[in-house]
């Protein structure tokens, strides 16, 4: 019998969507689900988690878990899945789900599979689909060993089907002991009221075509009017332009944007790898040859600086 | 503060990647050291400039990452380790950490660095995997490093609600974000010093490895092949003045889109 034990992950202390995009799968595949929440002052979510559809809810709830730890929460994934007799262990690709995929998978002595975007359970059989090579290729690969299957699971890969909460049934896990090899210090959070590239509509993207950071600053406006988070390439990052949360690309944000506007960037394919699946993208480059056309639904052949006024007044001349 | 480096040689992404019935050709590829490997080898060389000690490069595969390791000694690494094998094609992470497990056993090291993820297979699975069977603390997608000693090192880490700073005691493994780093190049001298640097070379059949482990029974995952996503879309080009092309552009994506309803 088929089971997942879905790895919960929160964002102010809620449910994070990736989370809820997980168990709303499992339920659309008709398989049942158990969840495990870790972190300080989570137990409430298991409602919510019950709620859309996890049958038992395994909690390890206290300060010592407030910030991600590998060695802790290892522990507590790989005991829930002891305890849950769970065929598969979904998590989300996020920072803390590359972290904690493999080293589940090694605790549990089997497989494992990451950034997967696509999954196919027939039986006991569970084939994937994957992005690699910077996104060149998609490699379909399937679990050979028998007993759990560890994954990772890229955000938006499946649809959310919000359920209202219910009284969940919940298992309280032993919380780990601190292991004094991995001692947290602190997690410093950039304070900022800016759109965060994830959850932005449109995403305006400025590269080394700005040639500085007063260039990279002419684009706010536009931003602003478009209600777009500002991204950047790596090459606009690494010299300081713009700090580093604002990179887009395989190593920076994956965005999925209705509406993705590059300004000044090659389009090389660590960039578009991060970019790509965007609904639609505009590119304005002066280079005709640019590799970014190549994903673009609208090129704009041209200077960036006076495509900028122009942008900005047709804009405005379309939200009338 | 000895490192060792686990080196994995890619092909070059930037370069054409070609797919033939569902197989990679490897024919006309272009090896390289995968692009994250380059600064976790950056790292490796900052932390021994500020603390001491030597950094070994490992790679496991055929006699061509000979290529790579000697490439690493010309940046700057004090030795190589080649675990020599025909292919590795087909081994799954599980594997390639159950062999440098192996290699590592009975060998002496502070800190184990590797790339967040190999530049082929973007997975970042091998060197939790290996953390996990040497029992080692880790630290993965570090941006920065300080108060090194040769018991521990404060590690920063980019997490998901910013960045994390954690104390790693030592020995312990930590897998590396590019943006840590730019990594430097190999100087005309440092080639030349290169070969004369100890190259080790150790054969994949005399580690004394279970023999299941590389058998098709020890494969945990199996890819069944590669397809060639549709990257090309079908769009329009504009060229001539920005004050026409702009308008006419933005009048379309009006009219195609809900985005100004
Ligand atoms: C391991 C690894 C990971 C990486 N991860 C990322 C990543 O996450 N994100 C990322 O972005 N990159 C990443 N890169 C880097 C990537 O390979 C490129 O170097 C980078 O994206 C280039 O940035 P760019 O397009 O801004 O600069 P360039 O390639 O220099 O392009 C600048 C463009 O601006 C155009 N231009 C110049 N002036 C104007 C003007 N006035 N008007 C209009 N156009 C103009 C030029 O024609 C050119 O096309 C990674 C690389 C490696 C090896
Ligand atoms: N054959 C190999 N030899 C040495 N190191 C490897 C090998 N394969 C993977 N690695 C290391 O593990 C990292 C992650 O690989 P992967 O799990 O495939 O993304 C690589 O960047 C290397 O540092």
């Amino acid at each position: 019998m088929s089971k997942i034990l879905v790895v919960a992950e929160f964002k102010n202390g809620a449910l994070k969507e990736g989370t809820k995009e997980l168990l709303s799968e499992a339920g659309r595949l008709g398989i049942p689900a158990d969840a495990v929440l870790i972190g300080e002052g989570v137990a409430g979510e298991a409602d919510v988690a019950a709620g859309l559809g996890a049958q038992t809810v395994y909690v390890a709830d206290a300060a010592s878990l407030a910030i991600y730890h590998t060695l802790s929460y290892t522990q507590a994934v790989a005991d829930a899945a002891q305890q849950s007799g769970a065929s598969m262990v979904w998590l989300n690709s996020s920072e803390m789900g590359r972290d904690l995929t493999p080293r589940v998978a090694a605790r549990l002595g089997v497989g494992a599979l990451s950034d997967v975007t696509g999954v196919t359970v027939d039986g006991e059989t569970v084939t994937v689909e994957r992005p690699c090579m910077a996104t060149k290729l998609i490699q379909k690969s399937r679990f050979k060993h028998s007993g759990v299957k560890v994954l990772s699971i890229r955000g938006g890969s499946f649809a959310l089907n919000d359920q209202p909460a219910c009284a969940a049934n919940t298992v309280a896990l032993t919380v780990p002991e601190a292991d004094a090899r991995l001692q947290t210090l602190g997690v410093e959070v950039e304070e900022s009221n800016e759109i965060s590239l994830t959850d932005a509509p449109v995403v305006v993207s400025v590269g080394r075509g700005v040639g500085g950071p007063e260039g990279a600053e002419k684009a706010r406006p536009l931003t602003q009017q478009l209600g777009a988070a500002l991204g950047a390439s790596r090459a606009v990052c690494d010299a300081g332009w713009l700090p580093h949360k604002h990179q887009v690309g395989q190593t920076g944000t994956q965005v999925k944007p209705q509406l993705y506007v590059a300004l000044g960037i090659s389009g090389a394919i660590q960039h578009l790898a991060g970019m790509s699946d965007s609904k639609i993208v505009v590119a304005v480059n002066k280079d005709a040859d640019a590799p970014i056309f190549k994903v673009a639904d609208y090129g704009i052949v041209g200077d960036l600086f006076k495509a900028l006024p122009a942008l900005e007044e047709s804009v405005a001349k379309l939200k009338g | 503060m000895d490192i060792i480096v686990l080196i994995k040689q890619t092909p070059d992404v930037a370069l054409n990647i070609k797919v033939n019935d569902g197989a990679l050709v490897e024919d006309g590829v272009s090896w390289v050291i995968g692009g994250w490997d380059e600064t976790a080898l950056e790292a490796a060389l900052q932390m021994t400039e500020a603390a001491g000690g030597e950094v070994t490069v490992l790679s496991i595969g055929p006699a061509r990452v000979q290529e790579a390791l000697r490439k690493a000694l010309a940046i700057g690494a004090h030795k190589a380790l080649h675990v020599s094998c025909d292919s590795t094609d087909g081994w799954d992470s599980f594997q390639t950490a159950s062999v440098l497990a192996k290699v590592l056993e009975g060998r002496s090291y502070d800190l184990i660095l590797a790339g967040k993820q190999a530049q082929d297979s973007d997975s970042g699975l091998t060197p939790t995997m290996l953390a996990e069977f040497l029992n080692l603390p880790q630290v993965t997608n570090i941006t920065g490093f300080s108060d090194l000693s040769d018991s521990e090192v404060t590690l920063r880490r980019k997490g998901d609600a910013g960045t994390e700073i954690f104390k790693m005691a030592l020995p312990g493994l930590a897998t590396v974000n590019d943006s840590m780093a730019e990594a430097r190049l190999a100087s005309m001298r440092g080639i030349m010093m290169a070969k004369k640097k100890p190259m080790e070379e150790v054969a994949l059949d005399s580690l004394g490895l279970d023999a299941s482990l590389l058998s098709t029974d020890g494969v945990m995952i199996e890819t069944l092949g590669y397809e060639t996503p549709q990257l090309q879309k079908e769009g329009r080009k504009f060229e001539g003045d920005e004050a026409e092309t702009v308008p006419q552009v933005m009048q379309l994506l009006k009219d195609s889109t809900s985005l100004f309803a």
